[in-house]
């Protein structure tokens, strides 16, 4: 058993490495590498990563475990639950974290089984408890309660980190590059992927962006949306929906913010049209600044927002969209 | 077809949440107990597959007697059977401890193919138990699959398209396999009244503490306790985050109207850059 700390690079469909990663790096450094007295190390899996070792050194790896596979293209979860396993098995680092995205949830767990390691999903801190256990807190029963989660077996210790909790920090050191040490073989991998859809957006991924823009069922059909989307654009803002919404048919799932959509926990969250179910805010109602424009007063994401405007979305977004494009533009 | 469904019961966290005496867990006297919504999505998945391809829905449920309710209600929505792990501790078990459990008692029921269930359960929000049971079972897995595109019994594989980040992915995986159930994937049905009482007199099956054959899981009986658990919680708290509650209201009615609507989306731009600082 190792003190190393690891963090697994979590990829974008264009094959960069997303800002949770670096969080991750900087947060493990501050709170955990220190006292356990081992190294930064950052895992990358991929098809053709070869070349990103440089950027997670940016944020303070001194080791990257790299497996370059055509057998881990298109996130196949099978390769990158054989590639990590492999290699926890091989170095028994003492932590290793992930991103809780979407793919991260789909196969870390899966790993932290194989390897027979405890795992804690969706951290929002990260710290080491008197004895030098992982100790992390994450929301739980619709993001109303924070439980404190501390580990107490011997194995490695895994979890996930929730996007956006942590500040990324560069750490300048030049990592020590270890490949091949695993070896993936093709009759492993039983799931084929016969097709990857990308969408193509200039905005930000919803879990990782500083602003967000959501619109409600208020806006009352597809088109409308037009001006979530105008707004989002000119804050640089990703655009995000609640259920209503969705289920509605006015925008795609993957905008779909709440219990039962994507966590986010931006600086600023706008809310146009919402009325701030306890569904909603189980996805939202961590963010810094929470901004509502809704017609009916008596909305319940009046009693729980800093500021809001209550008007119809119809009259007051657009000189809204206005003032913040005129003040921007400003600087 | 042979299709499982691994389904939950959970608090109903609409209600108000209140951290129980000890500190260390939700006080779940006055709460509602309800099937967790993932798994209603991968309940009616399941029952759709019946309906398309022939065979039969089993339900795999864990948890103290009153998870019998939920068992229940699956199968008034169609299933046809189920088999109870039943048990107090297991209510405060790690999703370690039960993935295993849950594995270990499929594997008695013989050749299957397909496992569907929700992708994360609402209170503990972890989503983990069923990759685990996948791994447990060896069998790959299908996580957040928005839609099932084909499963084909006789040529033993299955299509489905899953969500990642910016995008989807359209996989093959071979039968049998375990697939995790998102929101939106489909309408759960409500259970009919015919239903419910069809599904007082369908086979449940009683599985006990004592019954669990822990020498092939790899730890003993006091693994499956809080005690027990790899990681433990130790603290719960509800968080109050004071909202600043500035809102911009009209003069006669509620609603900003006319004039003041322009000077509203003014002020609220200045409120954004000076107060709150963050435009």
């Amino acid at each position: 058993m190792s003190n190393d700390v690891w963090v697994v690079a979590d990829l974008k469909i264009d094959g960069t490495i997303r800002k949770v990663t670096f969080e991750a790096l900087t947060e493990a450094k501050k709170k955990l590498v220190g006292k356990l007295g081992g190294q930064l190390c950052a895992v990358l899996l991929g098809s053709g990563v070869s070349g990103l070792e440089a950027e997670l050194g940016k944020y303070g790896a001194e080791k990257v475990y790299v497996v370059d596979s055509e057998l881990l293209k298109d996130f196949n979860t099978e390769g990158y639950v054989n590639a990590l396993s492999e290699l926890i098995k091989q170095n028994e680092p003492a932590v290793v974290i992930a991103g809780n995205t979407v793919f991260g949830q789909d196969y870390f767990p899966r790993v932290a089984a194989r390897v027979g390691a405890g795992v804690a999903m969706d951290a929002i801190t990260i710290d080491l408890s008197g004895d030098n256990k992982l100790q992390i807190e994450r929301f739980s029963h619709s993001s109303k309660a924070i439980q404190t989660q501390v580990f107490h077996d011997g194995a490695t210790m895994m979890a996930t980190v929730r996007p956006n909790s942590f500040k990324a920090e560069e750490a300048p050191a030049t990592p020590e590059v270890i490949s091949g040490s695993v070896e993936l073989n093709p009759a492993d991998i039983h799931v084929k992927v016969l097709e990857l859809q990308t969408k193509e957006s200039d905005r930000p991924e919803l879990t990782e962006a500083e602003r967000v823009v959501s619109g409600g069922r208020g806006l009352a059909s597809e088109e409308n949306f037009k001006y979530i989307y105008e707004l989002a654009d000119t804050l640089g803002a990703a655009a995000g929906a609640t259920r209503a919404a969705v289920d509605a048919g006015y925008c795609p799932y993957d905008m779909q913010v709440g219990q039962t959509g994507k966590a986010v926990s931006p600086n600023l969250y706008i809310g146009i049209a919402i009325s701030g179910s306890v569904q909603h805010f189980a996805g939202m109602g961590s963010s810094k600044v929470i901004v509502a424009i809704n017609k009916d007063p008596e909305a319940p994401i009046f009693q729980k927002c800093d500021y809001g405007i209550v008007g119809d979305l119809f009259d007051v977004l657009p000189p809204f969209t206005e003032k913040v494009k005129q003040l921007i533009s400003e600087g | 077809m042979k299709i499982l469904v691994i389904v939950s019961q959970t608090q109903d966290t609409e209600a108000k949440i209140q951290v129980s005496a000890s500190g260390d867990s939700v006080d779940t006297g006055d709460m509602k107990w309800i099937m967790n919504p993932y798994d209603e999505f991968a309940v009616e998945e399941a029952i759709q597959t019946k309906e398309k391809n022939g065979g039969e829905v089993v339900i795999v449920s864990i948890g103290p007697a009153r998870v019998i309710d939920t068992i229940r209600q699956a199968l008034a929505m169609g299933a046809d059977s189920a088999v109870h792990i039943n048990g107090d501790s297991f209510a405060e078990t790690d999703p370690f401890a039960i993935g295993k459990l849950i594995a270990s008692e499929i594997k008695k029921l013989g050749e299957f193919d397909v496992i569907f269930t929700g992708m994360k359960i609402i209170d503990e929000e972890s989503g983990q138990v069923g990759v685990q049971v996948a791994e447990e079972l060896g069998i790959p897995h299908v996580s957040l699959v928005s839609k099932v595109v084909e499963i084909n019994a006789d040529a033993k594989k299955a299509v489905c398209q899953k969500e990642i980040d910016g995008g989807h992915v359209v996989v093959e995986v071979p039968l049998p396999c375990l697939i995790t159930c998102p929101d939106a994937m489909n309408e759960p049905r409500y259970a009919s009244l015919p239903g419910i009482m069809k599904a007082k007199k369908k086979p449940l099956t009683e599985v006990g503490i004592d019954d669990v054959n822990f020498e092939g899981l790899g730890f003993g009986k006091e693994a499956v306790s809080k005690e027990g658990a790899r990681v433990k919680t130790t603290n719960i708290e509800v968080p109050q985050i004071e909202r600043k509650l500035k809102i911009i209201k009209g003069s006669d009615e509620p609603m900003v109207k006319g004039e003041e609507v322009a000077k509203a989306a003014e002020e609220l731009v200045k409120l954004l850059r000076e107060d709150a600082k963050v435009i």
